[in-house]
C-alpha cells in the first residue's frame, strides 16, 4: 500500500454527527491551499465495522489492506454499552495519497464513533447520516453477532450485504440457524467460507469421482469443516455425507474417503484480500446459503 | 459412474473460474530488440508474477545474434529489472527463467528453422505443450515474409497455432492487403492477432464501460446533444532515434492510421450485441465505412522547427539525426472528420496528432450542445461553458465532466466547474501495461483487442484518400515551433466552425 502524503486527524468527546460531518468537509477543504485543487474524494461504498473493543486491532488491520482496493468511507463503531455514561465519541481520520503524476491526490474517510451506554443500541440512527448516497453499504460484524438484538437487525436492514466470518462464532453450527433467518433481509457473506474457495474449485476438479463421497476429514476451523460438508451434501443433494474434523487455525487439508486432495496452489489469502474479494459481490450467494441450510438442519 | 460423469458438475456452481492458457510454446522473433526487452519480456514477468500463466510453458527467442540459453536469461533478466512494473521477485524469476530458451538462428538462411523446430518438438516432448504455439513477430516488415512462409510449412498436427503481428501493417492500402494476403495464405484470420498497443490500455477500454454500463450516457451520445468530439494524441517527444522509420511513415501512418482511428471507432461505434470479438469488431468496422473522406481544406499538416519543451531547447525536425535536411514529412496532422450515419450525421469529429507538441496528453473530448436558453443574466454566465465529457487516456487515466455551478454567494454567477473519476483515486492498484493484457488475450484465443484484417484496410484506404491529397501541395515546412499545439493552420481549422481547440 501506498504511504499517506498527509493524514489529518480530529477527535471529540460527546460529539454530535453535525460535529463529524463539519470535520470531514473541513478536511478536505484544507487540501486545497494557494488555489490547488481539492483532493478527490473518490468512494466506491460505505464500509461499516462493528467492533466489539477485543476485535479493534483486526478490525483496523483489515481495513488498512483493504484500502487499495476499497476506497470508502469507513465507519468503526465500537460499542460500550456498559461504559456508564451516555454519548458518541468519535475519531475522524482524513489520510490522502498521492496519485503517481497528477497533482491533486486522493483522500479517503475513516470515522471511529464509540457508541457508549444507550447510544450503542440506535446504530443504525447514527450510521444513516454519515452514509454516502447512493453506493452499496457493507457491515462487517466482528464476533458473533447477537442475533435477538436490536443494533444488529436495526443495521441489517439499511446495509446491502452483512459479512461475518463464523470461524470467530462458538457453539456451531447452532448459530447458523439465526443466520439463516437474515438471508431473505440482506445479502449475507462468511469470510469462513470465502477461505474454502481455493479447496472447492479444487474437489469440483476431482468430479465425476467425487460424487460418491461418503465421509471427508477436514482439517481446518470447525466452520470450515461444516461448510465444506454443507456444500457437498447440498450441491450432491445427499445427507449422508460425514464429516471428520481436526481443529486447526486455517484449512490444511481435505481427505475425501481416506485420500488426500491434492494442496491448492498458489498461497492462501491475505485477510484484507479476502474482505476486498467479498466487498466486489453484490448479490447473494445461493450456493453459500444451501451449504449453511445443509448443515444448520 | 457414466451416468454421473456425464451430469453437469454440480460442485462448480457459484466458484469463479479463472480463465488459464492451455499449456503453451511463446517464439519471440526479435528476441534481442528494444520491444522484447521493454514490453514483452516485463509483460510474461507480470503474468507469472500474478500467476495467470499455465504450469506448463516456454519461451523461446529467436534473434540472429550469438547467444546461449544462459546468456539470454541473464540478458532478459536485467530487462525485467529494468522495465517490469513490479518490484523484482527472485523465486518468480527462477521459475520463469527455467522456461525461457534461445535460438541464435535466420529464418532467411537455408534450414535456418531446423534449430528452432527441434527445440520445439523437444520442448513439446517435455513439457507436453500440445503443440499449441504462439508467434510474436516483433521484428520489422520486411522480416515478416521470411518468418510467416516458414512458420507455415512447419505447421504443429496438434494443438492451436496463433501469430502476433506488430505494426506497421503496410504502408498503403495495397502493402496492407498484400500483406492480409500473405498471413491468410498461411494462418486463418481467427489465428492472426495484429496488436494495436493502444487496444490494451485500461482506459480505452473503459470508454466501451464508459458508454455501455451507463445507461445515462448512451441517449445523449448522438449528433442531437453532441456538438461535436475532439481527439487528441499529443506526444512531448520527438522521433526518439527512429528517423529510419519516420521518415517514410510520418505522423499518418504512425498514429493516425492506428490508434487515432481506434479511438474514434471506439467512441462512434454502435452497441455490439456482446463482447466477443467479432462483434465488437464488426461494428468498429462499421464506423470506418461511414467516414467520410475529408477534402483537402479539412485535413491540416504541420512539422515542427525548433522550441522549447519543459524549458529546453529542443532541434527542429530537419535538425534531428537521419532526417532529411528538406524533409517533407509531417510530424502533426489535425483533421476535421465526419461519421455518416444515423447517430452522427453533421456532427464533426476534429482530430489531431503530433509530435513535439506542448504536452503529452491522450483524450477525448465529447462537447455537448450548449443549454438551449439560459435564463441567468449575460454576464452572470459568461464564464460558461458547454458541457465536455473528457475522457483521459494518457496521463491522469480517467474521465471529467464539466458542468455550470452557481459561484456561492449573493447573486447569480456561473462557472463551470470540473467533477474528475480519476483511476488513480478510485482504484488504487497499479494498472496492468497493455501488453500484458494483449499477450494473455492471445494465449486464450481472445482477438477482441486486436484489429482484423478488413479493419486495417479500412482504414489505408482513408489514410490513401488523405495522402493522395498531399501530393497537390507543398506545405512551409516547419510550420509550427517545437513545444507549441501544432500549426496555425489546425486553428484555422475550427475557427473557421467557430470552434477551438481544447486549451487546459
Amino acid at each position: 500500500m501506498s504511504a499517506a502524503v498527509g493524514v489529518e486527524t480530529w477527535t471529540g468527546e460527546d460529539v454530535r454527527l453535525a460535529d463529524v460531518d463539519s470535520a470531514l468537509a473541513r478536511f478536505r477543504a484544507a487540501t486545497a491551499t494557494d488555489g490547488a485543487a481539492q483532493s478527490l474524494r473518490t468512494s466506491v461504498m460505505t464500509h461499516i465495522a462493528w467492533v466489539p473493543g477485543e476485535w479493534a486491532d483486526r478490525a483496523r488491520a483489515a481495513l488498512a489492506g483493504m484500502a487499495e482496493r476499497h476506497p470508502s468511507r469507513a465507519i468503526l463503531l465500537f460499542p460500550d454499552p456498559d461504559a456508564g455514561v451516555d454519548r458518541i465519541d468519535a475519531e475522524v481520520t482524513v489520510e490522502r495519497y498521492a496519485i503517481p503524476g497528477v497533482e491533486r491526490s486522493v483522500c479517503s474517510e475513516v470515522v471511529e464513533l464509540r457508541l457508549l451506554g444507550k447510544r450503542a443500541k440506535a446504530p443504525a440512527s447514527i450510521v444513516e447520516p454519515l452514509l454516502i448516497s447512493d453506493l452499496p453499504v457493507f457491515l462487517r460484524w466482528r464476533g458473533e453477532p447477537p442475533w435477538g438484538a436490536q443494533e444488529l437487525h436495526q443495521l441489517v436492514d439499511i446495509v446491502d450485504r452483512l459479512i461475518v466470518d463464523s470461524t470467530e462464532w462458538d457453539d456451531l453450527p447452532y448459530p447458523y440457524r439465526h443466520l439463516a433467518e437474515l438471508f431473505e433481509r440482506t445479502a449475507v457473506s462468511d469470510i469462513a467460507w470465502a477461505r474454502t474457495s481455493r479447496w472447492r474449485a479444487l474437489l469440483a476438479s476431482l468430479w465425476p469421482g467425487v460424487a460418491g463421497v461418503g465421509a471427508i476429514r477436514v482439517t481446518g476451523t470447525h466452520a470450515q469443516a461444516l461448510l465444506l460438508q454443507g456444500w457437498l451434501r447440498s450441491r450432491l443433494g445427499r445427507d449422508d455425507i460425514a464429516l471428520e474434523h481436526v481443529e486447526a487455525e486455517r484449512l490444511e487439508g481435505i481427505e475425501v474417503d481416506g485420500e488426500p486432495a491434492p494442496f491448492p496452489p498458489g498461497d492462501p489469502p491475505l485477510p484484507s484480500d479476502v474482505l476486498s474479494d467479498e466487498l466486489d459481490r453484490f448479490t447473494r450467494d445461493p450456493v453459500y446459503e444451501g451449504a449453511l441450510l445443509a448443515v444448520a438442519q | 459412474m457414466a451416468a454421473v460423469a456425464e451430469q453437469r458438475n454440480p460442485l462448480e456452481e457459484g466458484l469463479s473460474f479463472r480463465r488459464t492458457p492451455d499449456p503453451f510454446a511463446l517464439v519471440i522473433f526479435g528476441a534481442s530488440g528494444d520491444l522484447t526487452h521493454k514490453k514483452l519480456i516485463p509483460a510474461v514477468y507480470a503474468l507469472a508474477l500474478r500467476r495467470l500463466l499455465p504450469p506448463r510453458f516456454a519461451i523461446v527467442g529467436v534473434a540472429r545474434t550469438e547467444g546461449s540459453d544462459d546468456s539470454f536469461r541473464e540478458d532478459m533478466k536485467q530487462a525485467v529489472q529494468q522495465h517490469a512494473r513490479d518490484e523484482f521477485r527472485q523465486d518468480v524469476w527462477d521459475e520463469l527463467a527455467a522456461a525461457i530458451h534461445y535460438v541464435p538462428t535466420d529464418l532467411s538462411d537455408e534450414g535456418g528453422e531446423n534449430a528452432l523446430a527441434e527445440l520445439l518438438t523437444r520442448l513439446d516432448g517435455e513439457l507436453q505443450l500440445g503443440g499449441n504455439r504462439v508467434y510474436y513477430c516483433a521484428v520489422p516488415p520486411a522480416a515478416f515474409p521470411t518468418i510467416v512462409e516458414a512458420l507455415g510449412k512447419r505447421r504443429t498436427a496438434t494443438g492451436w497455432t496463433r501469430l502476433i503481428v506488430e505494426k506497421p501493417f503496410g504502408q498503403d492500402l495495397a502493402s496492407a492487403k498484400a500483406l492480409n494476403a500473405m498471413l491468410l495464405e498461411h494462418f486463418e484470420e481467427n489465428e492472426i492477432f495484429r496488436i494495436d498497443h493502444y487496444l490494451g490500455k485500461e482506459t480505452v477500454q473503459n470508454m466501451l464501460a464508459l458508454r455501455f454500463s451507463n445507461g445515462i450516457f448512451e441517449p445523449i451520445w448522438n449528433r442531437q446533444f453532441v456538438d461535436h468530439v475532439q481527439i487528441t494524441v499529443a506526444e512531448s517527444i520527438g522521433i526518439e532515434g527512429r528517423a529510419g522509420y519516420y521518415e517514410s511513415a510520418g505522423a499518418i501512418r504512425d498514429i493516425f492510421q492506428n490508434h487515432l482511428l481506434q479511438l474514434l471507432s471506439l467512441t462512434a461505434m454502435e452497441p455490439p450485441i456482446d463482447f466477443t470479438a467479432e462483434s465488437v469488431r464488426n461494428e468498429k468496422v462499421k464506423v470506418l465505412k461511414s467516414l467520410r473522406t475529408p477534402g483537402s481544406k479539412s485535413v491540416v499538416r504541420g512539422q515542427y522547427g525548433r522550441g522549447f519543451v519543459e524549458g529546453e531547447e529542443v532541434p527542429a525536425y530537419r535538425e534531428e539525426q537521419g532526417v532529411a535536411a528538406d524533409s517533407m514529412t509531417e510530424t502533426y496532422v489535425g483533421a476535421k472528420l465526419y461519421v455518416d450515419n444515423w447517430r452522427w450525421a453533421d456532427t464533426p469529429f476534429y482530430v489531431r496528432m503530433g509530435k513535439r507538441l506542448a504536452r503529452r496528453e491522450t483524450t477525448i473530448a465529447i462537447q455537448f450542445k450548449r443549454a438551449p436558453h439560459p435564463p441567468f443574466e449575460e454576464t452572470a454566465a459568461e464564464g460558461l461553458r458547454p458541457n465536455v465529457l473528457l475522457v483521459h487516456v494518457q496521463p491522469d487515466e480517467g474521465v471529467s465532466f464539466a458542468i455550470g455551478a452557481k459561484v456561492p454567494g449573493q447573486g447569480m454567477t456561473i462557472r463551470t466547474v470540473h467533477m474528475d473519476f480519476l483511476y488513480g483515486g478510485a482504484f488504487r492498484t497499479a494498472m496492468p501495461e497493455a501488453y500484458e493484457r494483449l499477450i494473455l488475450d492471445t494465449l486464450l484465443g481472445d482477438g477482441t483487442l486486436f484489429t482484423r484484417a478488413d479493419e486495417v484496410e479500412e482504414q489505408w484506404l482513408l489514410v490513401d484518400a488523405i495522402v493522395a491529397t498531399w501530393t497537390r501541395d507543398r506545405p512551409g515546412f516547419p510550420n509550427y515551433a517545437a513545444g507549441t499545439w501544432g500549426p496555425p493552420s489546425a486553428d484555422d481549422l475550427l475557427h473557421r466552425d467557430g470552434r477551438s481547440w481544447r486549451r487546459h
